[in-house]
């Protein structure tokens, strides 16, 4: 009785451990469009409703937290908040052209009308479900092909860019962040106004953390420069995915100029990665 | 554990609920730095109460569903679960839960054992990106966490899975003959589970 019990725990455990890496295989090896990922999309759309009615009824529960989690912070972040704001009044005194110039919204949407993303349609879309895991940044989101989204589409917030579409169904989208470790997410992007081109990538295991190395240009950096989306087309067709002019974040720690800049250069991102609750899709776009 | 159609359902359901709080509520909640995972702290209750198979196919189960529902790799999530709830079912047959500490603290190292397990196999699938050595704070934070989230989540389960348990069933027994004979009997989720399985080893 106990061998037999012994043989079909073994025989269950080596059958699953070899469906999983069957699976694991089949998902790498095959296209976006085969058989798996075509069953784990239809299956995905019968869950996703279910999903998406408890993310919205555990919304207060989850906002209920966080007050709580941002409340203690505040509660110790009350007294550097203070202090910068007294060096941030003495700043807006000297320099009154700059700090107009230095709201973010302001930025943005200058940003917005001057490299053309007017021409995108934004598609405002409501965050279903959460990574579970670090080493997975990517979300769910409410919107998919149905309003016109369609895989590699920039997904921003108000503060700046989030990722891109990395899987689209009917009536739901997954988004790859720009945190996201296991994905092609390296964005090419450039200090706004100083021009040396590079490329971000994730820092997996620090949330919250990118990093920007150089691929050509001089290597000054102030801590504060900001970081936006460097579009570039090679040989017609080929272009980078993400459109010219996005704000990405601001370098961490200031490099000087004598410095040869080889090593990354530590960012962090505009985007709140730990509160991501509503994003905008910038579907369309020019041609 | 004596699955029949009736407690099937019940681990099914219970399978589904945790992996959807989980999507819906857990990820969203950042605690130290990190987000708490109910699904492995499930996977390993199972485990712990139903056995090496029970804790083996919730954890496939689990992984599935938490890769189909978030937009993941097929099978890494099952395989970084299934070896918690295997390893949580093995200790269950191997030796006795003979204090109330047992669940948490095998709980919190097997939640770490499946958070290594899972960067482990991310790393052999290819990482493009720096892997920073905060990645062994994120195991510890996640061991702690799961350690904390067994208090609550072992006996509730243990309580949903009671008509399937042999221990408990063993337990209740003895208890109403206890009662019927004028002796009160111990109490608590974790209590007389070493004596009860002694009894049925004598049986």
């Amino acid at each position: 009785m106990y061998r037999k019990q012994v043989r079909r725990r073994r025989a269950v455990l080596v059958l699953l451990v070899v469906a999983c890496l069957m699976l694991i295989s089949i998902s790498i090896s095959e296209a976006d469009s085969g058989p798996l990922h075509r069953v784990q999309n239809g299956v995905s759309a019968v869950l996703n409703p279910i999903g998406e009615g408890a993310s919205r009824a555990l919304k207060p529960a989850r906002d209920l937290v966080n007050w709580f989690d941002e409340t203690l912070a505040a509660r110790g972040e009350n007294d550097d908040l203070r202090q910068q704001v007294a060096d941030l009044r003495a700043e807006l005194t000297e320099t009154q052209d700059a700090a107009e110039k230095a709201g973010y919204a302001d930025d943005l949407k200058k940003l917005m009308g001057s490299s053309g993303l007017d021409a995108y349609e934004p598609v405002d879309a409501t965050v279903t479900a959460h990574s579970t895991s670090t080493w997975y940044g990517s979300i769910r989101i409410d919107k998919g092909s149905d309003d016109g989204i369609a895989v590699n589409d920039s997904v921003v917030t108000s503060q700046g860019l989030v990722g891109r579409i990395s899987n689209v169904g009917g009536g739901f989208a997954d988004v790859g962040l720009l945190t996201d470790g296991t994905s092609a997410n390296a964005v090419t992007a450039r200090i706004s106004g100083k021009g040396p081109v590079g490329t971000v990538t994730p820092v997996v295991g620090a949330p919250g953390k990118l990093e920007f190395t150089l691929i050509e240009g001089g290597g000054e950096f102030d801590e504060g420069d900001e970081l936006v989306t460097a579009s570039f087309q090679i040989q017609g067709d080929r272009r980078s995915i993400y459109p010219e002019g996005i704000p990405v974040g601001e370098v961490d720690q200031a490099v000087p100029a004598e410095q040869d800049v080889q090593d990354p250069v530590r960012i962090t991102p505009f985007a709140n990665f730990d509160d991501l609750n509503e994003v905008t899709v910038l579907t369309g776009g020019p041609g | 554990m004596i699955v029949t159609p009736r407690i099937f359902l019940r681990l099914a359901a219970i399978v589904f609920v945790a992996v959807l709080l989980q999507a819906a509520f857990f990820s969203g909640v950042p605690l130290l730095g990190s987000v708490a995972n109910v699904v492995p702290v499930v996977v390993v209750a199972l485990g712990l109460l139903g056995g090496a198979v029970t804790g083996t196919v919730s954890g496939f189960a689990a992984g599935i569903l938490i890769d189909v529902m978030v937009g993941g790799t097929l099978g890494v999530s099952s395989l970084a679960l299934m070896a918690a709830g295997y390893a949580a079912g093995r200790w269950r047959e191997g030796y006795d839960i003979v204090s109330s500490l047992v669940p948490p603290l095998l709980t919190g190292a097997l939640c770490g054992v499946a958070a290594l397990a899972y960067g482990a196999m991310q790393l052999t699938l290819g990482i493009d990106a720096t892997v920073s050595p905060l990645v062994v704070r994120e195991v510890v934070v996640q061991a702690l966490l799961g350690a904390l989230l067994a208090v609550p989540v072992f006996p509730l389960i243990r309580r949903v899975l009671r008509p399937a348990l042999v221990d408990d069933s063993a337990r209740a027994r003895a208890k109403a003959a206890s009662a019927r004979a004028g002796f009160g009997g111990r109490s608590g989720p974790f209590a007389n589970i070493r004596g009860d399985r002694g009894h049925l080893r004598g049986l």
